[in-house]
């Protein structure tokens, strides 16, 4: 496919990108993931399964084994269009001897941002993510948290189109959470693209707009999170006391607590459906404790993909070996 | 433009950031003064306003600017910036290699728009900051003190920087290509060191043998003018005898007892010309062999950098363009037993001087000395580009 045929909306539009370390370690196997233009993308899965590496990749500090796809319309690897993505890596260092400021300038000028810009942005971004007071001092005395903001500011100073940020709020406190959120969003406003990958569910289920669920260097799962959970949508319904003896028949799933009291659970998200059951279990004189609609959520969609369905165990971590042999393409 | 500036400013940070860099500068700073408090006079040495008699460094031997020129070359720059100053440097940058390609910090560098063979060698050039900056200012400070103190001001002396920068670059490349594969920082210390010394090892093996060998000729030269000699007078005693035989045989009688004391001296010579040609092979021999060990070693330091040349030449430039004088109060009749012969000292380092100028020009330290440099930045430029990080 070429370029021009590509969608403009795409920042990032991968295709079949494959990794293969050293001793047949195959990190990628064949990678397909698109993030749009104004949206924040979300990339979890559990440890091992390749999401750095992948990151990585698309920043070309890893040579993929082989690669094609466009990063902001670009091919893979091309160097100047790096002047339009920001990128805060996992654990980034930035050296001792930099302030705060000289950090982010720093970044800027790597990017090719001019002097005077850098240096007037410089003093924005360190007032937006709450550093204005420690700009000026070395980063060697900063904590994680601190670490963190001023990296996020790192990676804005360019003003860039696509924002690649791996863990960013490692060791960051709730309130600093808060903060990088409402940064992540506002670099959405602006229409640019933020990549994302965290470990956090909670937190990238309340921002992301798509997500991508990557397991032992496979895409498991992709789209927004409202596709990915829609066959968990359900009914629960609490009542005191067993469960009537028609559940299974009526095709719903009942669950017993200690407490003497059933949640009876109905798959789908028609509420016309339900009032049948409710009727029936009032006629029977059932006292009906409460009732909702719900649907799985991020976390337990994660758990869904990462659970061996062989075994039914988590897949451990780690990426997969490989023996078929692989083409180079870089 | 912009990035490079960047990656300029960044590692001045980080000379600013490091102590050894300033107490290095600091020692430099009390090397210049004590290089200014000492001159020399008519009497010998002087150290601020006192006289100390030592006639070797009186102005009757040494003229005050070059009594300076000598001090700066051998002990400013022979001793103090290209071993002691550059010993304190390469422990000082052993980390730079090492602390950029580390995980945390690559990725940040790697992901700007900046090509890696680029990156990789803008940060070497950065690298050789620290001694650019402390050769500068030792060197600028000394030929401040030399045109002030000893009333010459030769612009030759900023040679030095240059030279200086040059042989710090054979090992920063090293050290450099070091630090990004082990990514150790102690690995990179030591790794260069014995690469230092192992070169310097192949240095001093290539000079020694060709002062072998330039033995070995004069040697050789000697011996086959004493055969040349030997040769004639044989012939004439052989001469002699022969006539004096004639004379006999044609019935002279009185001329037996002269005949036999002739034949014994034609015959001692005779056998002194065996001998001499014995020796002459065998001196020959010698020859050979310490031609074919120089060519080894001057084989192997011609891939090698060679970090006392290149030194050195701040001396061979000195005396070739700054008309700086060496001290020599050697007689020109005096003789040396060096590698078993006796050769006049005089003539053996005029020889030496003459190979030394044909085998190890200008062109052939520094061009192969560079080459070898290249090809060390090459291969790290290789690596750092196809590496994952």
């Amino acid at each position: 496919m070429s370029t021009e045929e590509r969608d403009p909306g795409l920042a990032v539009d991968l295709h079949d990108v494959r990794k293969v370390y050293p001793r047949k370690v195959e990190a990628l196997r064949g990678i397909r993931m698109e993030a749009r233009r104004g949206e924040v993308f979300g990339l979890l899965g559990p440890n091992g399964a390749g999401k750095s590496t992948l990151v990585k990749i698309m920043l070309t500090v890893v040579r993929p084994t082989m690669a094609s796809g466009t990063i902001l319309g670009q091919p893979i690897g091309h160097k100047p269009t790096l002047a339009r993505v920001g990128y805060l890596p996992e654990k980034h260092r930035f050296p001792d001897y930099l302030t705060g400021r000289q950090a982010i300038e720093l970044s800027g000028a790597l990017a090719n941002v001019g002097r005077s810009t850098r240096k007037a942005r410089a003093l924005e971004l360190l007032e937006l993510v709450g550093m204005s007071d420690w700009g000026d001092r070395l980063v060697g005395t900063y904590s994680k948290g601190m670490m963190q903001r001023v990296g996020i500011a790192a990676a804005m100073v360019a003003e860039p189109d696509l924002v690649v940020l791996d863990e960013p709020t490692d060791g960051v406190d709730p309130v600093g959470r808060k903060d990088i959120r409402d940064i992540l969003l506002r670099i959405r406003e602006r229409g640019a693209c933020v990549f994302l990958n965290s470990h956090l569910l909670s937190e990238l289920e309340v921002v992301c707009d798509r997500v991508a669920i990557l397991v032992q260097g496979e895409v498991a799962a992709q789209g927004t999170i409202g596709e990915l959970t829609s066959d968990s949508h359900r009914y629960e319904i609490r009542i005191q006391g067993p469960p009537p003896p028609w559940v299974e028949e009526a095709g719903l799933r009942s669950e017993s607590g200690d407490d003497g009291e059933t949640v009876l659970v109905l798959p789908g998200r028609e509420s016309a459906d339900v009032q049948k059951f409710i009727d029936r279990l009032r006629g029977e004189s059932r006292v009906i404790l409460s009732m909702n609609q719900a649907r799985d959520s991020l976390e337990d969609l994660f758990l869904k993909f990462v659970k061996d369905p062989e075994t039914g165990r988590n897949r451990l971590p780690g990426a997969a070996r490989t023996t078929a042999p692989t083409r180079v393409t870089s | 433009m912009t990035q490079t500036l960047a990656l300029f400013v960044d590692a001045y940070r980080e000379l600013n950031h490091r102590k050894l860099f300033w107490v290095t500068l600091a020692i430099s700073a009390f090397i210049v003064v004590a290089f200014a408090a000492v001159g020399n006079d008519e009497e010998g040495l002087t150290i601020f306003h006192w006289s100390i008699p030592f006639p070797f460094v009186s102005t009757a031997f040494i003229p005050r600017a070059d009594f300076y020129k000598f001090i700066f070359s051998t002990l400013g720059v022979g001793f103090w910036l290209s071993w002691i100053a550059s010993i304190i440097a390469l422990v000082s940058t052993a980390s730079i290699f090492p602390d950029f390609v580390d995980r945390g910090s690559i990725d940040l560098m790697l992901s700007k728009p900046i090509g890696r063979a680029r990156l990789f060698l803008t940060k070497f050039a950065t690298g050789l900051m620290f001694a650019a900056v402390q050769v500068t200012v030792f060197t600028v400070a000394a030929f401040l003190v030399i045109g002030i103190r000893g009333g010459d001001w030769e612009p030759w002396l900023l040679i030095a920087i240059p030279l200086v920068v040059i042989f710090y670059s054979y090992l920063f490349a090293v050290q450099a290509v070091i630090g990004l594969v082990t990514r150790s920082v102690i690995a990179s210390v030591i790794g260069v060191m014995l690469f230092w010394m192992a070169i310097s090892l192949v240095q001093s093996g290539d000079t020694v043998t060709l002062a072998w060998r330039v033995t070995q000729e004069i040697t050789v030269e000697r011996r086959q003018a004493r055969l040349e000699t030997l040769s004639e007078n044989a012939a004439r005693y052989e001469s002699e005898r022969l006539e004096l035989s004639e004379k006999v045989r044609a019935g002279d009688e009185s001329l037996e007892e002269e005949l036999a004391e002739a034949t014994t001296k034609s015959d001692l010579r005779a056998a002194r010309l065996i001998d001499a040609r014995d020796e002459l092979m065998d001196e020959e021999e010698t020859l050979e062999i310490a031609a074919r060990v120089n060519d080894w070693f001057h084989a192997a330091n011609t891939v090698l950098p060679k970090t006392g040349e290149t030194i050195g030449l701040l001396e061979r430039l000195l005396v070739k363009y700054a008309g700086l004088t060496i001290p020599d109060d050697s007689d020109p009749d005096d003789s040396v037993r060096q590698f078993g012969a006796m050769v006049g000292e005089r003539e053996f380092k005029e020889r030496m001087a003459e190979a030394l100028d044909e085998s190890h020009s200008y062109l052939w330290i520094l061009g192969t000395s560079l080459g070898f440099e290249a090809l060390v930045l090459g291969f790290g430029v290789w690596r750092f580009s196809r590496r994952d990080f």
